[in-house]
């Protein structure tokens, strides 16, 4: 029986290519997931916020379904309920499927949260200067809009990366389940969570670093570093 | 506070009465060899009917639920189950989490390095498709090119792999493997179409066909006995002499007839780090 810590099986486990294979999969679940999600949550927080019922209603029903049910529930609906309905997605697809419907649900709520942070004073400043709905949206509603929804946006991103893990019961190959094929090997356990564990802390803190540069690119106006001319100046130049 | 003291009375009495119990009957394991003092505590993953499951009212039944049972009463000890996958089983006892694992365990030497191992039943694999057998099996060879579902973890998960590394070996295509918690997730993946074939025990795929939702369409392959599994040896060696005084009173036949499964011949016997 394995005993005590073993650092010889952690650095094999931790350079194992199978592993890192898992790892890759994991990241591009995430990704890909964060993108669709992001697209479908943007469509849907819009279409909450239209004053078309026939646009709200439907919206609002998908948010209040997968936000209410958990997506584990929905992952085996997806991969082994739907089929009986003559639905059969593979296992990739399954996953994605999955993880894309449920996050967007939650992004939607956040999208629609950073646009009603904006003052409807800029709405209507925008349509006074003669925007259209849509203009005042893009140019002047949805910058200041994604500044509110960048750190919450963040925190899904983080989240969604351990997320995916839940995978693993439709048989995705992602890292923890490739680190439980692994675990038959030599039972160690300790020594083969903890890799897993260090590969999901190295990509949640790769994922911490980006987040900062995006906050800053949208927190650009807020900067307190960016030099703002002093206001007799800009008087002078009047 | 009536409430109360009515409360307090009747748990004593429920305790002065289990006390009684345990003094009727002493137990040969001493408590320092159980994770809970009294209790034979077995880990079980109820996917496996007749062998183990789960009845529609969230009751564990099946042969080797009823033979744990009835070791843990020739040891004066209470039965208790811990439910929990198969991939958390091994582990789980090195850790102390459990007595026994009580999951119909197949014997490898490998395994009776890390425990102590009592084999009992003689299983095997099979396979099952839907119902109709569509892709038509009828030998190891035509599982070539096809998709497989196995439970993680274990003795079945490793066939697997040795029957698709005989396929490529022979130069076919190999399976497609996937892997999930349980057979139960395995068996439901085949019924949705999500793999060509599911692999499973002997039993268990015999009673799948008897039910008629799925076909049983290899069998008996990689004969090898199962076993209950246990950290402590002491425990292990009165588990065997409680089984070995089953087999001579007719009781542990009884059981297997009933179930239609094959005891393993001979005295049971511990095999295990020490020995």
């Amino acid at each position: 029986m394995a005993q005590g810590w073993n650092w010889s099986g952690f650095f094999d486990y931790l350079t194992n290519s199978y592993i890192l294979g898992g790892a890759v999969t994991t990241l591009w679940l995430t990704l890909a997931a964060i993108v669709g999600g992001l697209v479908l949550g943007c469509a849907l927080a819009l279409a909450r916020l239209s004053s078309f019922r026939w646009l709200s209603a439907p919206a609002h029903f998908y948010i209040w379904v997968f936000r209410g049910t958990p997506l584990l529930v929905q992952l085996i609906i997806i991969y082994t309920g739907l089929p009986q309905l003559g639905l059969r997605l593979s296992v990739v697809e399954s996953a994605l499927a999955g993880l894309i419907l449920n996050e967007a649900a939650y992004l939607a709520e956040i999208v629609r949260g950073g646009i009603l942070g904006v003052p409807a004073g800029q709405t209507n400043a925008a349509r006074a200067v003669g925007f259209s709905g849509a203009q005042a949206m893009r140019y002047i509603v949805m910058p200041q809009a994604l500044r509110l929804i960048v750190p919450a946006l963040g925190n899904s991103v983080n989240g969604l990366l351990k997320t995916t893990s839940i995978t693993s019961v439709i048989s995705m190959e992602e890292l923890l389940r490739r680190t439980q094929v692994l675990i038959q090997e030599k039972f160690m356990v300790l020594e083969l969570f903890i890799v897993a564990a260090t590969y999901y802390l190295l990509m949640t803190t790769a994922w911490d670093f980006v987040q900062r540069r995006i906050e800053r690119h949208f927190g650009r106006a807020y900067s307190t570093t960016v030099s703002t001319p002093k206001p007799d100046t800009v008087l002078e130049q009047r | 506070m009536k409430m109360l003291s009515v409360l307090a009375s009747a748990t004593a009495l429920a305790l002065g009465m289990a006390q009684a119990i345990a003094q009727d009957c002493k137990s040969p394991v001493p408590d320092s060899a159980l994770v809970k003092k009294g209790t034979l505590l077995m880990s079980v993953n109820p996917t496996l009917p007749p062998m183990q499951f789960v009845d529609q009212n969230g009751q564990l039944k099946g042969m080797r639920v009823e033979l744990g049972g009835m070791i843990a009463k020739r040891l004066c000890l209470k039965p208790e189950y811990v439910r929990i996958e198969f991939s958390a089983m091994i582990p789980g006892l090195q850790a102390g989490r459990w007595d026994v694992i009580n999951t119909g365990i197949f014997y490898t030497e490998e395994r009776a390095k890390l425990m102590n191992m009592l084999q009992y039943e003689d299983q095997a694999i099979s396979i099952s498709t839907t119902k109709g057998n569509p892709l038509k099996i009828s030998k190891p060879e035509d599982l070539s090119g096809k998709s497989i579902g196995v439970e993680i973890g274990g003795f079945e998960e490793r066939k697997a792999r040795e029957l698709d590394k005989a396929l490529t070996d022979k130069g076919m295509k190999g399976m497609t493997i996937r892997t999930f918690e349980n057979f139960a997730m395995a068996y439901q993946s085949l019924r949705a179409g999500q793999v060509e074939v599911a692999l499973s025990i002997d039993s268990t795929a015999a009673e799948y066909q008897k039910r008629g939702e799925f076909d049983r369409v290899l069998h008996g392959l990689f004969p090898t006995p199962v076993a209950l599994a246990t950290k402590n040896k002491a425990l292990a060696d009165a588990m065997a002499k409680a089984l070995n005084d089953m087999k001579a009173d007719g009781s542990f036949q009884k059981l297997f007839d009933q179930y239609g499964v094959k005891p393993i011949d001979g005295e049971i016997v511990v095999r295990g780090p020490a020995g």
